[in-house]
């Protein structure tokens, strides 16, 4: 055998081995119907963080999903739902604490632990309010040059559901405020809660004690910060809020003596609908809360408390919509990008939208009335006050992160601490 | 619970008896990783070490009174409330009261409406007006009225069975306490009732969460895991579960699960059975204001100069069977206490004992000086000899007794792991030199440390000093040294 002839067996029998080796590993793994060089995973994970207002409905949905048949390239899809505020998950973001990689690196560049560490990635997000998904795309555009959540094509953002802020005050103390001032908007409220004599100088009980006004904590919960934008809105009788508004120091005391009416910013929850349930009119008579959760706590208001909350619209409506965000970056693959965009559709599907209805939510597709289920809280509180059109059209524009920041470091210096 | 929780602790999920302390825990929280990833966060949202967190449970922090003393105030007729209570502590020296110490929710409400009282005000408390000199000597007043401090609900429970109205008046719990005691000591032993008094000022509520710790930023801190957090989820989802919320409203707590009513018939809050009218579920009507952090701080802090002062002896067996490692982890349960007693008015003495009196440290304000010299003195303390547990107890007391102003919550401390051997006084000499003091006898508190000790002696010195027995092992005597100290 001359030498060339050796050389090219060894070659066939070192090809023979790789080959026989990457079968019997493929095997192991359990990627049987994965040839030699396409891998298809046993099943999809996707992984979707959720805002507050809408994790119930999400999570019902996730579960119909799970057991039903839907795939991504012939792999099973299960999605795992992760409940956060949508501040809370913007913080982290900022902080980059989900691990998203440096510019340049890959996936397969990193040692298997630090790939194993990237499982837990999260592959969408669904903020209370697009324009978290901006404040979020502006910290990583410092950090990675690029957005990692896309607002056109297809992986574009997309609202699954929509809620407003409205007034939700306790039936009793509704009547005196309506009686004593004639409209329920951010001036009687300020008016009322530094009412000196408390709900006795207002006309009410003296057992009210003062007007306590519920607000969220706006460094726990978004529906806080969605409080002080509208309440500078109606103070300045605008919707488009600037930096320079936000500092006046005319507008600041204004503000601080509102807050000055808010029990307690302790809360666990920050202040929800739910606390209106538990604590009923000894924590709060009345506040801005969104819509959805005023209508889901509603029945539990009743169960509880001898008094039915009333439902106000108010002069400037603030909007949440709920944008479902698929992260675009190198950190989940492509077949969990579609995953999530396959969960996207059951989300928007008519029959998952109806489903909407009984969370107090309202439908993000506009085929869907929100009368159309019989589930549908809006047609069960109706005599609550709660109105199938909203009845007045002045939407706050989404505020700007200067704006924001502003507001919360505002917060934090004269009333978080 | 907040200070371990901070520092890598041996636990992922913690439940107090309010949210309160979670923010508390937040905010110490972002304080301390504030900055650490040596870059600006562009996002004013803290760091959070709390994760998920859910709420099973709520009860209203009410005053607690025999219904015979509630109508003397004139409950149910017209509105009760903080003020009242205090005017009448002030005014009348047989009325007996008492809170908890800060460190629970009801203590905190306490304290907090006596500031709120004191400044004149009823919300908006600010820094100023909680550490202006009128408002803390009328803070001071009130405290000088307080039996003692201590734990909280349980051990009051406990005495009030023992001792009926004679040892309290009224006391600040949680509603749920109220319902309890008339379920299992109204209704089955034939006790008086208590009855929840909501204050007119306004109460505080309890809402029990359960929150989970997101661990693993810190060096060194093992991270939250997966399993961990399922592990929390099915715990929550048990505490949540329709059976167990029915178990809590029947425990005398309202539910989180908002479909259960609460005047339902066989509801503890129904108009009928052994709670009717003590407890009202329309009541609260309005809550006490919760000022920010940076108040509830300084209400803390200042508290400890306004309570009523302490001087207390601890008294510590050093016989010979301590040798080893109980006397390592006696320096150390001693050490915690020690560093535990912050009021600057309170004393603290030291005696140790063996065959006799083997060192005898006098009462001394815990300055900076005289707390490092009573450290040293516990640190080199030595383990030799019998056990004359009578002696130094009486010697104490005698110390005591001697000293006392009456102003002063007057305590002995007393640990042992063996029994009588060495004493010159026997337990009827005690008795009578109790007996024999003018005021108020110093209320005595015994530790059996391990198996061995005469634990049938320390019950009888503790009944003897109207105080409490406890057992200890190596693993929770320093936990309930710092328990102990709660109660100065």
């Amino acid at each position: 055998m001359n030498r060339t002839r050796i050389i090219f067996i060894g070659i066939l029998a070192v090809a023979a081995l790789i080959a026989g080796a990457s079968l019997l590993v493929r095997g192991r793994s359990g990627g049987a119907q994965a040839g030699l060089t396409v891998e298809r995973p046993d099943q999809v994970t996707v992984r979707v963080i959720t805002a507050l207002p809408v994790e119930e409905w999400v999570r019902n949905a996730a579960e119909e999903f799970n057991a039903g048949d839907y795939t991504v390239d012939g792999a099973p899809i299960d999605v795992e739902i992760v409940a956060m505020d949508g501040l809370a998950a913007l913080g982290r973001w900022d902080r980059n604490e989900f691990g998203a990689l440096d510019p340049g690196v890959r996936p397969e560049d990193l040692t298997p632990e630090e790939q194993a560490a990237l499982d837990s990635f999260p592959t969408a997000w669904i903020p209370d309010s697009r324009y978290l998904v901006e404040l979020a795309n502006a910290s990583y555009k410092e950090r990675l040059g690029r957005d990692v959540f896309l607002t056109d094509g297809e992986y574009r953002a997309r609202p699954i559901a929509i809620s407003l802020f409205t007034w939700g005050l306790y039936n009793s103390r509704a009547e005196v405020l309506e009686k004593t001032y004639g409209q329920i908007n951010w001036q009687t409220i300020h008016d009322a809660a530094t009412a000196k004599g408390g709900w006795p100088e207002l006309g009410g009980d003296p057992a009210w004690g003062f007007f306590k006004l519920v607000a969220p904590n706006p460094a726990k919960n978004v529906g806080g910060l969605a409080a002080m934008i509208a309440m500078a809105g109606e103070y300045y009788g605008r919707t488009d809020i600037s930096v320079e508004d936000v500092t006046n120091p005319e507008f600041q005391t204004w503000l601080k003596e509102l807050m000055g009416a808010v029990t307690d910013f302790s809360s666990a929850s920050a202040y929800t609908a739910e606390d209106f349930a538990l604590f009923g009119y000894s924590v709060g008579d009345g506040g801005q809360l969104l819509e959805s959760d005023l209508l889901q706590n509603m029945q539990g208001i009743l169960t509880r408390w001898e008094d039915p909350l009333k439902i106000v619209y108010p002069d400037y409506v603030t909007w949440f919509d709920f944008p479902f965000t698929v992260w675009v970056g190198p950190e989940t693959s492509a077949l969990e990008k579609n995953a999530a965009l396959e969960f996207e559709r059951f989300l928007l599907s008519p029959e998952q939208q109806e489903k909407a209805l009984a969370y107090g939510l309202r439908p993000a597709n506009p085929e869907i009335a929100v009368d159309a289920s019989e589930d549908s809280l809006f047609v069960k509180w109706r005599d609550q006050g709660v109105q199938e059109v909203v009845p007045r059209t002045t939407a706050m524009r989404s505020p700007d992160r200067d704006v924001l920041l502003t507001l919360l470091r505002w917060f934090e210096l004269n009333v978080g601490e | 619970m907040v200070d371990a929780a901070l520092d890598r602790p041996g636990f992922q999920a913690i439940s107090p008896d309010s949210s309160l302390w979670l923010d508390q825990l937040d905010q110490a929280w972002t304080a301390q990783t504030s900055g650490q990833a040596g870059e600006e966060a562009a996002i004013p949202v803290g760091q959070q070490r709390i994760g998920s967190q859910v709420r099973y449970a709520v009860s209203p922090i009410v005053i607690a009174a025999w219904e015979s003393a509630a109508r003397e105030l004139g409950w149910p007729d017209q509105p009760v409330g903080w003020e009242d209570i205090q005017q009448l502590a002030t005014q009348d020296p047989d009325f007996k009261w008492n809170h908890p110490s800060t460190s629970t929710a009801a203590g905190l409400l306490a304290t907090l409406a006596e500031f709120y009282a004191g400044a004149g005000l009823t919300r908006n408390l600010t820094e100023e007006a909680a550490t202006a000199p009128e408002t803390l000597e009328y803070v001071k007043n009130v405290e000088s009225t307080i039996q003692f401090y201590g734990e909280g609900e349980e051990v009051i429970v406990q005495r009030l069975a023992e001792e009926g109205r004679d040892f309290l008046d009224a006391f600040v719990a949680q509603e749920r306490v109220v319902i309890d005691w008339n379920r299992t000591q109204a209704d089955q032993q034939g006790q008086e009732r208590l009855v929840a008094i909501y204050p007119k000022e306004g109460a505080l509520w309890t809402d029990h969460p359960l929150a989970l710790l997101e661990l693993g930023s810190r060096a060194d801190e093992l991270a939250t895991t997966n399993n961990q957090h399922l592990t929390f989820q099915a715990f929550a989802d048990y505490l949540t579960s329709a059976d167990v919320q029915q178990q809590l409203l029947a425990s005398g707590y309202r539910p989180a699960d908002l479909s259960i009513p609460l005047d339902a018939p066989g509801s503890p809050f129904a108009d009928t059975g052994v709670n009717a009218g003590a407890v009202d579920w329309r009541q609260p009507q309005t809550t006490l204001q919760m000022p920010g952090p940076a108040v509830v701080d300084v209400v803390k802090n200042v508290w400890r100069l306004t309570k009523r002062p302490t001087n207390v002896y601890l008294v510590v067996d050093a016989s010979g069977s301590m040798s080893g490692p109980k006397i390592i982890r006696t320096r150390q349960a001693l050490t915690a206490f020690v560093n535990q007693i912050q009021g600057d008015r309170d004393r603290v003495g030291m005696i140790e004992f063996g065959d006799g009196l083997k060192a005898f440290t006098p009462l001394r304000v815990m300055d900076e000086g005289n707390r490092a010299d009573l450290l040293i003195q516990i640190d080199a303390m030595e383990a030799s000899g019998g056990t004359a547990l009578i002696d130094a107890v009486y010697a104490a007391v005698a110390d005591l007794q001697a000293q006392s102003d009456g102003e002063a919550i007057d305590a002995v401390v007393v640990m042992t792991d063996g029994k009588e051997n060495s004493s010159a006084y026997e337990l009827r000499d005690l008795q009578a030199l109790l007996r024999s003091g003018a005021g108020r006898p110093p209320v005595i508190f015994t530790i059996a440390f391990g198996k061995d000790a005469d634990e049938e002696l320390l019950q009888a010195i503790a009944e003897l000093g109207g105080g409490q027995f406890r057992r200890a092992d190596a693993t929770d005597i320093e936990e309930l040294y710092r328990i102990i100290s709660t109660y100065f």
